[in-house]
């Protein structure tokens, strides 16, 4: 039983990291889309989209499998409760690079915009935090998912700032309301992704020290709440 | 623990110059179920059976240390066996009924506690195969030969034979582990109900049944305990690795 059950979480974790890299393919690439203004690459984020949710089908069953077959417990149980939740998160963060490869048309020339809101600046903090959230689950690591934890602050932040600067560019310029909209939602997109990396890094936190931190910011309560 | 039921300390048991138990320290609360789980040879069904003194009865025995039940040591020179076992009883792997009906069965204690009015026996024998859960299964065949009866009811009216003395423990030594499923249920759900009145220490190799039946949880090895908790806490957060490694099937 042992070595089946070692196999078979072996093999979910596998398939776990292949739908990370491809959801994290997915977001680097809708991001280049709408920066370089590269409709075709869009497109294929856009058709990618179903291997994503294949993916998110074959883990879901898989962990199903996994219950229903060796009943696992303690550090096994959170594994496959983890890979549920994260797998959800992936899934999420799939349809969001979509979300932003669908931008990339209307905001088609608007790059130096982009860059003057400071897209460019979340999207990169973004992309960091998400590849470190894929990385700490790789690794088991929960020291880098409390990090992760405080960097989504710091894009909430950013969040704000960015939303602020897009209402001073709408009434100082009126004609730019149409796009500056466009990133308004844009930026909610990307906000959503670091919300959702957040995520993986609490299901990280569960995994390794079996404590549930959701629902609770304060890094300060990192280390105490269970 | 405010007032344990059980409470030993630094228990050890020999085997001649063999340490079978090693300074084995637990406190078990009153109405509750508490299952002892580990390898075969670590030495929970050792333990199990120094509760309620059975060990005596192998040569070559060596017990140190205390065990209290209700604050009293059992095995204080001045303590009844007899009396001791009557308040702890004990049911086995094996159902092991007596070559007798199935009232006579579960009339015996009561019997040779000096209680022979007929009425009064039926009185004890009903009530009784009630609370194991057998009373439907056997009331129209209460002179039949116990041991023509199936596994899963054997068992059970050798639960019913021990409540008929009205102990306050139950020991069970993996009362299941010869039944089929439905017959395990029977004895699980059994167990449940006897809660309420008794406390119930089980020795189990199956780990969905520790799970599912008991509140607290110890994990024996080589004569120790590795890792005393609350049940959900052991099946979901145990602390120490070796526990881990045992209840996933690691090893064991």
């Amino acid at each position: 039983m042992f070595h089946y059950l070692e196999e078979e979480l072996e093999q979910l974790k596998t398939k776990i990291i292949k739908m990370g890299s491809l959801v994290e393919e997915q977001i680097e690439f809708s991001i280049r889309a709408l920066f370089e203004g590269n409709l075709d690459l869009a497109k294929t984020v856009i058709r990618r989209d179903d291997e994503v949710d294949k993916y998110d089908i074959k883990i879901d069953k898989h962990c199903q499998r996994i219950f229903a077959l060796t009943q696992p417990v303690a550090f096994d149980l959170r594994l496959i409760m983890s890979a549920l939740m994260i797998n959800n998160d992936l899934e999420r963060m799939g349809d969001i690079a979509v979300n932003i490869s669908e931008r990339a048309e209307p905001l088609l020339g608007y790059g130096e915009l982009l860059r003057k809101m400071r897209v460019d600046e979340m999207s990169a903090k973004v992309k960091k935090i998400v590849k470190m959230s894929i990385d700490c689950f790789v690794n088991s690591d929960a020291e880098l998912a409390k990090m992760i934890i405080l960097m989504d602050v710091e894009v909430d932040k950013l969040d704000k700032e960015i939303f602020d600067l897009l209402t001073k560019e709408m009434k100082a310029y009126p004609d730019l309301i149409v796009p500056c909209s466009h990133i308004l939602t844009l930026i909610r997109n990307i906000e959503r992704l670091s919300d959702h990396a957040s995520n993986i890094a609490e299901d990280v936190i569960f995994l390794v020290d079996a404590k549930i931190i959701k629902h609770s910011k304060d890094p300060d309560n990192l280390k105490q709440k269970e | 623990m405010t007032h344990p039921k059980i409470k030993t300390h630094k228990l050890n048991l020999y085997y001649g110059s063999n340490r079978a138990l090693k300074d084995v320290s637990i406190e078990i609360g009153s109405n509750r179920i508490t299952s002892l789980i580990g390898p075969s040879g670590c030495g929970k069904s050792t333990f199990l059976r120094t509760l309620n003194r059975l060990n005596d009865t192998i040569d070559n025995v060596r017990i140190e240390g205390d065990i209290n039940i209700d604050g009293i040591n059992i095995y204080d020179s001045n303590i009844d066996v007899v009396s001791l076992r009557k308040k702890v009883g004990m049911i086995f792997q094996k159902s092991n009924p007596f070559p007798k009906s199935v009232f006579e069965n579960i009339a015996y204690g009561p019997r040779i506690n000096g209680i022979n009015r007929t009425k009064e026996l039926e009185y004890i024998v009903e009530t009784n195969a009630r609370k194991a859960a057998i009373w439907d299964e056997v009331k129209d065949r209460l002179h039949d030969p116990a041991t023509g009866l199936s596994g899963g009811q054997q068992q059970r009216v050798c639960i019913a034979r021990a409540l008929a003395v009205d102990p306050e423990i139950l020991l069970m030594d993996e009362p299941a582990s010869a039944l089929d499923p439905i017959s395990t249920s029977k004895i699980e759900e059994l167990m449940f109900e006897l809660k309420k009145d008794l406390t119930i220490v089980i020795v189990t190799h199956n780990m969905q049944q520790a799970a599912r039946v008991s509140d607290h949880c110890a994990f024996f090895l080589s004569g120790e305990i590795i890792e005393y908790s609350e049940t959900g806490k052991m099946f979901t957060k145990p602390v120490n690795e070796k526990t881990q490694n045992y209840i996933s099937g690691r090893f064991g």
